[in-house]
C-alpha cells in the first residue's frame, strides 16, 4: 500500500501537471464560451452595392478616391436618390421606450404624456414613427452604443476586458460617413469621442462621472443647441444627453425629477423640429432626426441586465421634411438597436457596415419610392449574404440564380426546407426572384401586389439571416467546451487524488505505533463534515441566479459557523481539562486554554466587523453599511481611520514578529528595515488630498512617493526571501559553535530542536511575517480609503488563526486549517466591498502611482486591490507552515527530507489548488447549463470571470508558496553533512 | 484520565436517574406535550385570541408571548425532572431555570450576531425575544435539570452524547432548535420578496420546526430505550 511511495518530486509533478491541464481546460472553455469578435474585418466599400458572388464587374479602387468623389460614386452604384442630406441623432441615454411608446398596445403613463406633448403630436400626427428597440445585453452606454453604430452584437470578453474606452475598429456608419467626407460634430457623453476620436469637427463632451448632476450635464449640450442649428457647415449633428440616465439613478423610473427631465428632452425635439421647419426652404432636401436611447432602466433606475425594461430602448425616426408617414398607430412597432445601423445607412447612402446583422426598419424606408424600398432591401440582403457567405462555406446561391426566369412567379417561389445553407438560398432565391418579376411587370403597370410579396420575401430572408447570425454569435464550439470540461474535471479529481494521498500519508504511517492518532485520523469530525457539506452548498448555489448575485452570505454564514463549530470543539477540552482542575491539578492549564478560545473570539467579532463594512450583492446594496457612513462622516474621520490603521498594522505586525525574540539579530534587522516603508505609507497617508472632487488626478507629489513605495516593498520582500534563509543559517551555525543553546521558540517537542528544522520554521515565520506586512502595506496604499481598516481586521484574522493553529490542543488537522484560511480569504473578499458583478471594480485605486497610462500595470494593480483578501491568506500560509507542528512526520524512522518537504508545502499548495478547482468546474458545468439562461451575460457570465480569476490568484499564491519553501529547504540542507546530521540526529 | 472520568461520571448519575431523572415514558410524553402545546397556544393566542397578530406581521410580539407563556412552564415541568432531587430542592432549580433564560438568551444572541443577524435599534427588540425564545428551548431545560453540572453540559452540547431519557429530552429538541435556526436563515438573503424573509421570522420558524422534530425524535429514543430495557428486565 505505502502510500509514501509517491516521492516529494513526482508529487510536485503530479500537481504541476494538474494545474497546467486546469489552466489549459479554463482557456479552451474560455474562447469557446465566450463569443468572439466578429467575422469579417475590413470596412464595407462599393462592391456591397454589388451582388456578393464574382460574375459582377468587379475591380474597386475605391480606397484611393477623395471623399466628395466616393460619395458621388456610392450615391450612383446605390440607385438611390438620398431622402435626406443631413442627420442629428439624439441619444437619450436610458430613456426606456415604455415612456414615450406605451407597452403592449397600451398608452405610456399619464404623466410621462403631458410631459411630452410634442413628441407625442408629432407621433400622432404622422410625423414620427417610434419603435421599441431592443438592446442586446449588457445594457451599457459604450456596447449599446457600438451596437447601434455598427449593426453589430458585441461579444462579451470585449465589454468585460474592456475598462478603458478605445477607439471602435469596426466597420461602422460613423466611419462610413467621415470616408465620405461628411462633416460631423458631437455635444453630449463623452464616450463618443472615445471610440471615434479626431471624427468631429466640433465637440464639447461631458463626463458621465458626476452622476448626481442631472441638470448641467444636459445644459452643456443644449447650449451649443442654438448655434448649430443656425449654422449649415455639418452633415451629422449628435446630441447625447445623460441627464435622464442620472434621473434614474438617483431616483429611479419614477423619480420626481423624471417629469421636468422629460419635459426638457421634449423641448429640446420642438426646438430643432420647429428651428427645421424654419430652415425648410433654404435646404433643397430635408433633414432626419432620430431620437434614440442606448439602452432602458429598471424600476430602481440601474441598468446592464436583459430584463424587459432595460433592454427596452427607444428609436423614432422624425421627419423634418415634406414627407409624410402613413404610419401612425403603433401596431408592429418592435425592432432591434443593431437595426438603426442598417437603416441609416441606407438613407444616407453609405455602405451597409461589414458586419451588420441588423434588418432595414420597414416604415423608415417610406421616405423612399418602391423601387428604392426594393433596392435597399436588396442592398441589405446582399450584405447579410456576404455575412452568410463568411460563415457557411460555400453557401451555393450563385448558380441557381443564373438559372431563374423571369416568368411565372408562382412556379418559382417555394416552400424552403433542407440544410440552413438551402434554406438561406432558397428564401433568397424567392426574394430575388419576387424582385425581378416585379420589376418586370412594373414596365407596362405597377402592381401594388406583387410588390408587397417581394417586400415581405425579402423581409422573411432578412429576419431569418439576422436572428441565425446574431445566434450564431453566441453559438458554441461544443468540442472544445467538452475538451475544455473534461480537462478541468480531470485536474480535480487529481486535486482531489492528492489531498486524500496527503491525508493518508500523515497519519496511516504511524499506525502500528500510535493506535489513537490513527483512530483520530479516521473518524470523521463535525468540522470536516461541515467545511465538505459547505463545499457543496456553495457549489450548489451557485446554480441560482439570486444566489450567485448575494453569494458573500454563503462565505460569512459559512466561515462563521465553522468558527463557532470550532468554539465548540474547544469547549470539549477545556470542560475536559476543568475536571482535571478540580481532581486537583494545576489551574496553569486554564491559561494555556485561553489562547485558543481568544483566538476563535476575535476571528469571529472581527468577521462581524467585516460582514458589516460594506453591504455587497445588488439586492440589498442599498442598505446602509459601515462604508456608506463613513463616506457620509466625512473625509476628515476617514482619514484618521486610515491612520489608525495603518499604525495598528505596523504595531501589531512588530508584535508578531517580536515572538521570534530568541533571534535577537534577525528580528532587529527585518524589524527596522520593514519599519521603513510603514513609515512612508504613513506618510504618504498623512499627506493625502481630499479628492472627493472626483478629478482623480493625484498630484505629481503622491505619485512619486507612491512609486518609491512600491520599489522598496518590492526590493525589502525580495531580500527578504533571498538572504533570511541564509541569515539564520549562518547564525545558527556560529551560535551553535558558540556552545549557545540552539532553542527556538515555536516547538516544545525534543524532536523539533534538531538544528535544521528550526532553521527552516523560523525562516518561514520570518519570510511569512514579511509577505503578510508588505502585502497589507501595499493595500493600505491603494484600497479606498474607508476600506483601510478591514485590512486591519483580516490581519487580525490572521493572527489569531495563527494562533489558534499553534494553541489548539489537540490540533485539527492539516486540510482543515488551510481550508478555514481559504474561507476567510474568501469572505474577505467580499468584505473589501466586492461582488460578482463587474461594477464593483475600484477602477479608481489601479492609477495611484501611475505617472502615465499603461494597460498592463493598472491591469495588475486592479487585480491586486481586486483579490486582496485571497492572496493574503496565501500568503500567510508560510507562516501557518511555520507554527503548525509537523513533529509527527519526523519521529519516523524512515523519514526522508524529500517526505519533509512534501508534507510541509504539500497541504498549504494543494489544498487552495482543490476547493478553487472544485469551485471552477462545478461553475463551468453549471455555466453550461445556464446557457439560454435569461441571466447569462449579466449574472452568471461576470461571476465566470471572477472564478476564473480567483484561479490564476490561487496558482499566483501557491507558485509563491511552493517557491518560498523549496528555496528554504535548499538553503537550510544545502551540504551533506547536513543531511547526515538531520539523519543522525533521528537516530 | 478524562476518558475515564467522564465514563464513571455518567454512570453514577445514571444510577441516580433511575430512581429520580430517568422518565418514564408517559412522563416524557406528558412533559413534551405540554410545552408542545404551550407553544401552540402562544402562537394561537397571538393570532385569535384578541392580539390577532403572527410571526409575519409582528414577529416581537409574537416571540415575546411565546417565551412568556412556554417558559414558566417549561421551568416548572423541567425543574420536577431536576438531577440528584435529594441535594437540589425544588425551588433552587426554579431559580436556576430562570436565571439562566437571560443568560442563555445572551449567548444565544451574540451567537446570532456572529453569524450575521442585523444590529440596529429597530433590530433590537427582535433579537432580544427571539434570543428569550431560543434560550427557553435550548438553555432553560438543561439549568433546571443539570444545574451547575459542567460534566453534563459539557456531554448535552459539547460531545452530543445523551445518555439517558432526560437527556435525550433536553439534547434532541436543543439541537433540532439550532439546527432549524441555521436552516432558517437560508432563505433570508435571496430576492424572493417575501415578507416572512425579514429577520427574525423565517429563523424562528426554521427554530421551531427544528424543536418540535427534536421533540418527536426524543419521545421515539425514549421508546427505544425503554423497550431495549425491557427485553434486559425479562
Amino acid at each position: 500500500m505505502s502510500p509514501s511511495s509517491i516521492t516529494c518530486s513526482r508529487f510536485a509533478i503530479i500537481a504541476a501537471a494538474a494545474v497546467l491541464l486546469q489552466s489549459l481546460g479554463l482557456s479552451l472553455f474560455i474562447f469557446g464560451f465566450f463569443p468572439t469578435k466578429p467575422a469579417l474585418s475590413g470596412v464595407s466599400g462599393p462592391e456591397s452595392f454589388r451582388a456578393p458572388w464574382p460574375n459582377g464587374v468587379g475591380n474597386d479602387s475605391a480606397a484611393a478616391l477623395p471623399p466628395e468623389e466616393l460619395k458621388r460614386l456610392y450615391q450612383e452604384l446605390s440607385e438611390i436618390s438620398p431622402p435626406f442630406d443631413r442627420l442629428i441623432l439624439m441619444v437619450v441615454d436610458g430613456l426606456p421606450a415604455e415612456f414615450v411608446l406605451g407597452r403592449d398596445d397600451k398608452p405610456p403613463r399619464e404623466a410621462f404624456v403631458e410631459a411630452m406633448p410634442y413628441t407625442q403630436s408629432l407621433l400622432a400626427n404622422g410625423f414620427a414613427v417610434g419603435y421599441h428597440a431592443k438592446a442586446a445585453p449588457p445594457t451599457v452606454t459604450m456596447p449599446c452604443l457600438k451596437a447601434m453604430v455598427s449593426g453589430a452584437i458585441g461579444g462579451f470578453l470585449d465589454v468585460a476586458l474592456n475598462f478603458n474606452t478605445q477607439a471602435l475598429q469596426d466597420d461602422n456608419i460613423i466611419g462610413q460617413f467621415f470616408r465620405t467626407g461628411r462633416k460631423m460634430v458631437m455635444h453630449g457623453d463623452d464616450t463618443w469621442l472615445k471610440l471615434f476620436p479626431g471624427s468631429f469637427i466640433r465637440h464639447d463632451g461631458v463626463s458621465s462621472f458626476f452622476v448626481k448632476d442631472t441638470v448641467q450635464v444636459d445644459q452643456n449640450v443644449s447650449r451649443h443647441l442654438d448655434e448649430e442649428l443656425c449654422r449649415d457647415d455639418w452633415d451629422l449633428l449628435i446630441l447625447h444627453y445623460l441627464g435622464l440616465d442620472h434621473v434614474g439613478h438617483l431616483g429611479g423610473r419614477n423619480s420626481f425629477l423624471m417629469g421636468p427631465k422629460l419635459k426638457e428632452m421634449d423641448e429640446v425635439i420642438e426646438m430643432i423640429h420647429q428651428s427645421s421647419l424654419r430652415d425648410k426652404k433654404n435646404h433643397q432636401t430635408g433633414t432626419l432626426l432620430v431620437i434614440v436611447s442606448d439602452h432602458g432602466m429598471t424600476e430602481s433606475g440601474n441598468h446592464g441586465g436583459s430584463s424587459f425594461e432595460e433592454t427596452d430602448s427607444l428609436a423614432v425616426f422624425v421627419d423634418l421634411g415634406d414627407h409624410t408617414l402613413d404610419h401612425a398607430s403603433a401596431t408592429d412597432n418592435s425592432a432591434n438597436q443593431i437595426d438603426i445601423a442598417a437603416t441609416v445607412a441606407l438613407l444616407f447612402n453609405v455602405p451597409i457596415p461589414k458586419n451588420n446583422i441588423g434588418v432595414v426598419i420597414p416604415h423608415a424606408l417610406n421616405f423612399m419610392t418602391d423601387a428604392e424600398k426594393m433596392r435597399a432591401l436588396e442592398l441589405n440582403s446582399w450584405q447579410l449574404l456576404r455575412l452568410l457567405q463568411a460563415q457557411l462555406s460555400g453557401l451555393p446561391c450563385e448558380h441557381v440564380l443564373v438559372e431563374e426566369n423571369t416568368g411565372d412567379t408562382k412556379s418559382v417561389v417555394t416552400e424552403c426546407g433542407g440544410n440552413i445553407e438551402q434554406v438561406f438560398c432558397c428564401l433568397y432565391q424567392n426574394a430575388a426572384v419576387l424582385h425581378r418579376s416585379w420589376k418586370f411587370k412594373r414596365i407596362f403597370v405597377s402592381n401594388i401586389e406583387d410588390y408587397k410579396s417581394a417586400a415581405a420575401a425579402y423581409y422573411v430572408f432578412l429576419r431569418t439571416a439576422s436572428q441565425w447570425l446574431a445566434r450564431r454569435m453566441t453559438d458554441k464550439p461544443v468540442g472544445l467546451l467538452v475538451v475544455g470540461i473534461s480537462a478541468m474535471i480531470l485536474s480535480c479529481l487529481i486535486f482531489l487524488g492528492l489531498v486524500f494521498h496527503l491525508n493518508e500519508a500523515l497519519y496511516v504511517r504511524e499506525d502500528h505505533q500510535i493506535s489513537s492518532l490513527k483512530k483520530y485520523a479516521f473518524s470523521w469530525h463535525l468540522d470536516e463534515i461541515f467545511l465538505m457539506g459547505a463545499t457543496l452548498i456553495h457549489v450548489i448555489s451557485m446554480g441560482s441566479s439570486s444566489m450567485v448575485e448575494e453569494e458573500q452570505y454563503i462565505w460569512y454564514f459559512v466561515s462563521s459557523t465553522f468558527y463557532l463549530l470550532l468554539i465548540r470543539k474547544t469547549a470539549q477540552t477545556i470542560l475536559a481539562d476543568r475536571t482535571q482542575s478540580s481532581v486537583g491539578l494545576s489551574l496553569s492549564l486554564n491559561g494555556k486554554i485561553s489562547y485558543p478560545i481568544i483566538s476563535l473570539f476575535s476571528v469571529l467579532v472581527s468577521g462581524r466587523i467585516l460582514r458589516a463594512w460594506h453591504q455587497g450583492g445588488i439586492n440589498w446594496v442599498n442598505l446602509p453599511d459601515i462604508s456608506k457612513w463613513l463616506k457620509l462622516a466625512g473625509h476628515e474621520y476617514v482619514k484618521r481611520l486610515w491612520l489608525l490603521a495603518c499604525l495598528s498594522v505596523i504595531i501589531l505586525s512588530i508584535y508578531v514578529l517580536i515572538f521570534l525574540w530568541t533571534r535577537r539579530k534577525m528580528v532587529l534587522v527585518v524589524g527596522f528595515s520593514f519599519f521603513i516603508p510603514g513609515l512612508m505609507v504613513l506618510k504618504y497617508i498623512i499627506s493625502h488630498e481630499d479628492d472627493t472632487s472626483g478629478s482623480f488626478t493625484y498630484s505629481y507629489g503622491s505619485t512619486v512617493s507612491a512609486q518609491k513605495i512600491y520599489r522598496v516593498l518590492g526590493a525589502l520582500t525580495v531580500v527578504a526571501v533571498v538572504a533570511v534563509p541564509w541569515l539564520i543559517h549562518i547564525w545558527t551555525s556560529k551560535a551553535c559553535s558558540n556552545g549557545d543553546i540552539c532553542l527556538s521558540t515555536s516547538g516544545s517537542h525534543d524532536i523539533l530542536k534538531l538544528p535544521p528544522l528550526m532553521e527552516m520554521r523560523d525562516s518561514f515565520y520570518v519570510i511569512g511575517w514579511a509577505y503578510i506586512f508588505c502585502w497589507c502595506l501595499l493595500q493600505l496604499l491603494l484600497q479606498q480609503p474607508t476600506n483601510s481598516l478591514p485590512v486591519l481586521l483580516l490581519l487580525v484574522q490572521i493572527y489569531a488563526s495563527m494562533l489558534h493553529s499553534f494553541s489548539a490542543l489537540p490540533a485539527h488537522k492539516h486540510w482543515i486549517e488551510v481550508a478555514a484560511l481559504y474561507q476567510l480569504g474568501m469572505a474577505g473578499h467580499f468584505a473589501l466591498g466586492n461582488s460578482n458583478s463587474l461594477a464593483t471594480i475600484d477602477v479608481a485605486g489601479a492609477f495611484i502611482g501611475a505617472s502615465d497610462f499603461s494597460m498592463l500595470s493598472s491591469g495588475v494593480l486592479m487585480f491586486i486591490i481586486t483579490y486582496a483578501s485571497p492572496l493574503l491568506f496565501l500568503l500567510s500560509m508560510p507562516m501557518w507552515i511555520s507554527v503548525k507542528d509537523f513533529n509527527c512526520l519526523v519521529t519516523l524512522r524512515n523519514a526522508n527530507l524529500g517526505d519533509l518537504l512534501k508534507m510541509m508545502l504539500g497541504f498549504p499548495c494543494v489544498i487552495p489548488l482543490c476547493l478553487n478547482s472544485v469551485t471552477l468546474t462545478a461553475y463551468t458545468i453549471i455555466l453550461l447549463l445556464m446557457r439560454n439562461h435569461l441571466f447569462i451575460w449579466s449574472v452568471f457570465s461576470p461571476k465566470y470571470l471572477y472564478v476564473a480569476a480567483a484561479t490564476v490568484c490561487v496558482y499566483l499564491g501557491v507558485f509563491i508558496i511552493a517557491s518560498t519553501g523549496t528555496y528554504i529547504y535548499l538553503v537550510t540542507f544545502i551540504g551533506k553533512d547536513k543531511i547526515r546530521s538531520f539523519n543522525g540526529g533521528m537516530r | 484520565m478524562g476518558e475515564t472520568r467522564k465514563k464513571t461520571k455518567p454512570k453514577a448519575s445514571d444510577d441516580e436517574a433511575s430512581a429520580t431523572g430517568g422518565l418514564a415514558s408517559p412522563h416524557a410524553f406528558s412533559l413534551h406535550l405540554a410545552c408542545g402545546l404551550s407553544l401552540a397556544a402562544a402562537l394561537w393566542i397571538a393570532g385569535a385570541g384578541g392580539e390577532s397578530v403572527d410571526l409575519v406581521s409582528d414577529p416581537s410580539r409574537t416571540l415575546r408571548l411565546v417565551w412568556v407563556i412556554e417558559c414558566p412552564i417549561a421551568i416548572l415541568l423541567y425543574s420536577l425532572a431536576r438531577e440528584r432531587p435529594a441535594q437540589t430542592s425544588y425551588i433552587r432549580a426554579v431559580v436556576r431555570g430562570a436565571l439562566a433564560l437571560p443568560a442563555g438568551a445572551m449567548v444565544n444572541a451574540l451567537g446570532a450576531i456572529a453569524l450575521g443577524a442585523p444590529v440596529g435599534t429597530q433590530y433590537l427588540a427582535k433579537t432580544i425575544n427571539w434570543s428569550l425564545v431560543m434560550s427557553t428551548w435550548i438553555v432553560v431545560p438543561a439549568a433546571c435539570v443539570f444545574g451547575a453540572s459542567w460534566n453534563s453540559w459539557q456531554r448535552i452540547f459539547a460531545f452530543t452524547k445523551p445518555i439517558s431519557s432526560i437527556d435525550f429530552m433536553i439534547c434532541l429538541p436543543a439541537h433540532g432548535a439550532i439546527i432549524g435556526a441555521w436552516f432558517g436563515a437560508w432563505p433570508m438573503p435571496l430576492d424572493w420578496e417575501r415578507p416572512w424573509q425579514e429577520w427574525p421570522i423565517c429563523v424562528s420558524y426554521g427554530a421551531m420546526i427544528g424543536y418540535l422534530v427534536g421533540m418527536v425524535a426524543s419521545l421515539g429514543f425514549i421508546l427505544l430505550r425503554h423497550g431495549h430495557d425491557h427485553v434486559k428486565i425479562d
